[in-house]
C-alpha cells in the first residue's frame, strides 16, 4: 500500500485501513500491521506503538518498526513521551528530543540510534483510551509539522482507526476465548456427567444430580457389589466452579474404587479423608454418606461425614435420624467414623444436598419438613418418577434453586421380595412360638458377626443365662455355616433366611436356605476320639440344642432346620414338678 | 483382625489371637499357624483375647496341633479365654492340646 501523505490520501488510507482491520481477528498481527501503516503513510525512519496494561498503570510497546526494537519496553503511565501523551490525553510533537526533559536518551545510547523529532498521538475508543503511537524522525529531515500540521493530523486519525480496530481485534479475541472456556466447560460437565452411575432400574436404588451450572459440586455413585450388595455415597464438595469441580471428580473417582473392596463404610470414609487430606489444597473439603444396602435383608450400613442426616421413612413414620457425628473430609488427617445400622423394613433412605433443602419461595426455605412432605406426595410408583416428582413440584411452584442439587434414594419397598419371604414363613409356626424377629441374608461368612449381636439379643429375651447364650450363638453359628459350605458350597449369593421365636420354656430357631435337598440322613456329627479338623459343627449343634431337626417343605426348593432349645432351669423345673406329681401320685397311691 | 501378634520367646513363637473366629476368618489363622510352623519351632497359641471361636477356628487349632506333632514340635495353648475354653470343652479337646496358664507358665513347662 503505498500512498501520498495528502489529505485525501490520508483518509482514503484510513478507510482501507480499518476495513483491513475489521477484517483482521488478531490483536498482535492488528498491531503490528497498524504500525507499519502508518510508518509508510507518514514517511517516517522509526515507529512504536503502545497499549496500556490491564492494570492501566504502564504502557507496553507492542510493536516496534525501525532500526532500534524496543517490543516489550514498560514506560510507568505519565512518563517519557508516550506516558504524557496517555495521561494527558493529548498529541504531542517533539521538535527536538534532546531538549525535551521528558525523552527517554538510553534507547538511543545503547542503539545508536538518534531521535531527533517524534510524533506521538492518544489512541482511543469512545471515552476510553489504550494506549499510544508514536513515530520518530521523518525520513525527510524536516521536523514533523506543529499541532495542528498536516502530520499531526494524519497521526492522529490513523491513531483512531488503530485504536478501533485493536479494540475489534480484543473483542474477537475474548469471544474466541469465551468460546474456549464454554467448550472446556462443557467438556469437563461431559466428564462429571460421566461420573454419576448408569441408572439401572432394576436396582431399587436411585439419583439425581442437577447442577446449577455447567459444573457441580456435587456427587453421587452407586454400584452392585457380586454378593448383591449396593454400594453407595452421596457428597458435596465446598466452594463453587471448577477447583469443586476437580476435587468433586476426585473423590467420586475414589469412592468408587476403594467401595468396590472395602465393605465398611466409616473405614472407607476414613481412608477417604486422609487421600483428601493428603493431597487437596487447604479450604476445600467434602461433606459425605457412604453406605453399604442388602436388597436381601433391608439393612442399611452408612457413615456420615458432616453431611446432612438421610431421612429414613418408615411404612408408618419417620425415622429421627442421626446427627453427622464426624466432620466433613479433608480437615482434620486421622479421624474416625461411626457405622450407623438400619433395617429399612421396606421404608426409604433418602440421601441429599442442602441444595434441595435449601430452594426457596421468596423468603421461604424447603428445608428438611418441606422435603419430606413431597417425599409423602410422591409415595406411589417406581422410585424413579417418584424422585421426579419432588423436583416437578418444585419446579412448577416457582421455588428457586440457589445451588447443586442432588438426591439418592433407597426403596427397600422395591427390593422387597425377599424381605417379604422372610416374613412368610414356609411352614407355619407351632402356636405356642411367639415370633421375635427374622432375617434373610446372603450366605457370606461375613454376615455371621452381625448376626451374632441379634441371637443374643433374642436369647436374653427367651431369660437365658448367659452362658446358655454363648452356646446358642455358637449352635446357631454352627447352623448357618453348615448351609454356606454344605447347601450353598461356598457360593455367597444363596440366600438364608433366619426366624427366631420365643418358647414358653425356651427359644426356637428356623434357618431356611433355597439349595438343592439335603439328605438329613446323612448328616451325623464326627466321633469325637478323632483327633482330626471338620465335622465339629454338627457335634456342637447336636450337644447344645435340645432339638435340631429338618421340616419337610410342602414344595419348593429348599431345606428348613428346625433348632430348639429349652431353658436349663425350664427344663428342671418341669422335671421337678413331674418328679413332685409322681411323688404325690405314689404318695397318694400308697395311702 | 484374628492374629493379633506373632513374637518369639525363649525359641518358641508366641502368636495371641484375637476377636471371633470364625468361617469368615479362620482360614487367615491356619494359614499362620502352618507359615510358622515352618521354622520348626513350639507354637504357644495366645487365647485370651479370643472373645468367640467356632468349629472352624478350632479345626484351624487342631490342623496346626497335627502339623506340630508330625514335625516334633509343640503346640500349646496359653491363656485361653472362658469362652474358647468351653468351646474346647464343648469338642472335647481341653484334654488334647497342652493348655497353661500364662505364656510364663508355658516356658517353665518345657522339658
Amino acid at each position: 500500500m503505498t500512498m501520498t501523505p495528502s489529505d485525501s490520501g490520508a483518509l482514503n488510507f484510513a478507510a482501507t485501513l480499518a476495513r483491513s482491520f475489521a477484517a483482521s481477528l488478531n490483536v498482535d498481527a492488528t498491531v503490528g500491521q497498524a504500525l507499519a501503516s502508518i510508518i509508510q503513510l507518514l514517511e517516517t525512519e522509526a515507529g512504536s506503538l503502545f497499549l496500556l496494561d490491564d492494570a492501566g498503570s504502564m504502557l507496553v510497546c507492542r510493536a516496534s518498526v525501525g532500526p532500534v526494537k524496543i517490543d516489550g519496553l514498560a514506560v510507568p503511565m505519565g512518563q517519557g513521551i508516550v506516558g504524557r501523551a496517555v495521561a494527558e490525553d493529548r498529541l504531542l510533537v517533539v521538535e527536538n528530543a534532546y531538549e525535551d526533559k521528558n525523552f527517554f536518551k538510553a534507547a538511543d545510547a545503547k542503539s545508536g540510534f538518534i531521535t531527533r523529532s517524534i510524533l506521538c498521538a492518544p489512541m482511543r475508543v469512545g471515552d476510553k483510551l489504550i494506549g499510544a503511537v508514536q513515530v520518530l524522525n521523518k525520513r525527510s529531515g524536516h521536523p514533523f509539522d506543529g499541532i495542528d500540521g498536516k502530520d499531526a493530523n494524519m497521526l492522529q486519525v490513523m491513531a483512531n482507526a488503530a485504536a478501533l480496530a485493536i479494540s475489534n481485534a480484543r473483542l474477537a479475541d475474548q469471544l474466541l476465548e469465551q468460546e474456549r472456556i464454554k467448550r472446556e466447560l462443557e467438556l469437563a460437565s461431559e466428564i462429571q456427567r460421566s461420573l454419576l452411575p448408569n441408572e439401572d432400574d432394576d436396582l431399587p436404588i436411585c439419583g439425581i444430580n442437577r447442577p446449577i451450572r455447567e459444573v457441580s459440586g456435587d456427587f453421587y455413585d452407586y454400584f452392585e457389589l457380586p454378593d448383591g450388595t449396593i454400594a453407595f455415597a452421596l457428597g458435596d464438595v465446598s466452594g463453587k466452579g471448577m477447583n469443586a469441580a476437580l476435587l468433586m471428580a476426585k473423590t467420586a473417582s475414589l469412592f468408587r474404587c476403594l467401595g468396590k473392596t472395602i465393605r465398611d463404610p466409616a473405614r472407607l470414609l476414613s481412608i477417604l479423608n486422609r487421600e483428601i487430606c493428603e493431597t487437596t489444597s487447604r479450604g476445600m473439603f467434602v461433606t459425605m454418606v457412604a453406605g453399604l444396602y442388602e436388597p436381601a435383608t433391608g439393612l442399611l450400613r452408612f457413615a456420615n461425614a458432616g453431611h446432612l442426616p438421610p431421612l429414613i421413612k418408615f411404612p408408618d413414620h419417620l425415622y429421627e435420624t442421626v446427627a453427622p457425628d464426624a466432620p466433613p473430609l479433608g480437615i482434620l488427617r486421622d479421624m474416625h467414623f461411626v457405622d450407623h445400622e438400619i433395617d429399612l423394613k421396606g421404608g426409604l433412605f433418602v440421601a441429599f444436598s442442602d441444595g434441595l433443602t435449601e430452594f426457596r419461595y421468596g423468603d421461604e426455605e424447603l428445608g428438611v419438613d418441606g422435603l419430606n412432605q413431597l417425599l409423602e406426595y410422591a409415595h406411589d410408583g417406581p422410585l424413579r418418577q417418584r424422585l421426579e416428582m419432588v423436583l416437578a413440584e418444585l419446579d412448577q411452584g416457582g421455588w428457586q434453586a440457589k445451588d447443586d442439587l442432588t438426591l439418592l434414594a433407597i426403596d427397600d419397598r422395591a427390593a422387597g421380595k425377599a424381605w417379604q419371604r422372610e416374613r412368610v414363613p414356609a411352614v407355619a409356626a407351632p402356636a405356642e412360638a411367639d415370633f421375635l424377629f427374622g432375617l434373610s441374608f446372603p450366605a457370606d461368612p461375613s454376615r455371621l458377626k452381625m448376626m451374632r449381636p441379634a441371637l443374643e439379643a433374642a436369647a436374653k429375651a427367651c431369660q437365658f443365662g448367659e452362658d446358655e447364650i454363648q452356646d446358642l450363638v455358637l449352635a446357631a453359628g454352627e447352623a448357618i455355616e453348615n448351609i454356606m459350605i454344605h447347601a450353598y458350597g461356598g457360593q455367597v449369593k444363596g440366600e438364608i433366611t433366619l426366624a427366631v421365636h420365643r418358647l414358653p420354656d425356651g427359644i426356637m430357631l428356623r434357618l431356611r436356605d433355597f439349595a438343592p435337598r439335603v439328605d438329613a440322613g446323612k448328616i451325623e456329627p464326627r466321633p469325637l476320639d478323632e483327633v482330626r479338623p471338620g465335622g465339629l459343627g454338627t457335634h456342637f449343634i447336636r450337644a447344645i440344642m435340645d432339638d435340631a431337626s429338618f421340616i419337610p417343605l410342602p414344595d419348593g426348593e429348599g431345606n428348613l432346620l428346625e433348632l430348639v432349645k429349652r431353658r436349663k432351669n425350664a427344663t428342671e423345673s418341669a422335671e421337678a414338678t413331674a418328679v413332685a406329681t409322681a411323688g404325690g401320685a405314689d404318695s397318694k397311691g400308697g395311702n | 483382625m484374628s492374629v493379633a501378634s506373632i513374637k518369639e520367646e525363649q525359641g518358641k513363637i508366641v502368636i495371641a489371637l484375637e476377636g471371633d473366629i470364625d468361617l469368615e476368618n479362620a482360614g487367615e489363622v491356619r494359614k499362620a499357624l502352618l507359615a510358622n510352623l515352618k521354622q520348626k519351632k513350639d507354637l504357644l497359641i495366645d487365647l485370651s483375647a479370643v472373645s468367640y471361636i467356632d468349629s472352624s477356628g478350632i479345626a484351624s487349632l487342631v490342623e496346626g496341633l497335627q502339623v506340630a506333632r508330625k514335625q516334633k514340635n509343640e503346640l500349646s495353648l496359653v491363656s485361653v479365654s472362658a469362652r474358647a475354653l468351653r468351646v474346647l470343652e464343648l469338642a472335647r479337646l481341653d484334654k488334647v492340646f497342652a493348655i497353661h496358664a500364662d505364656v510364663a507358665a508355658a516356658l517353665a513347662a518345657r522339658p
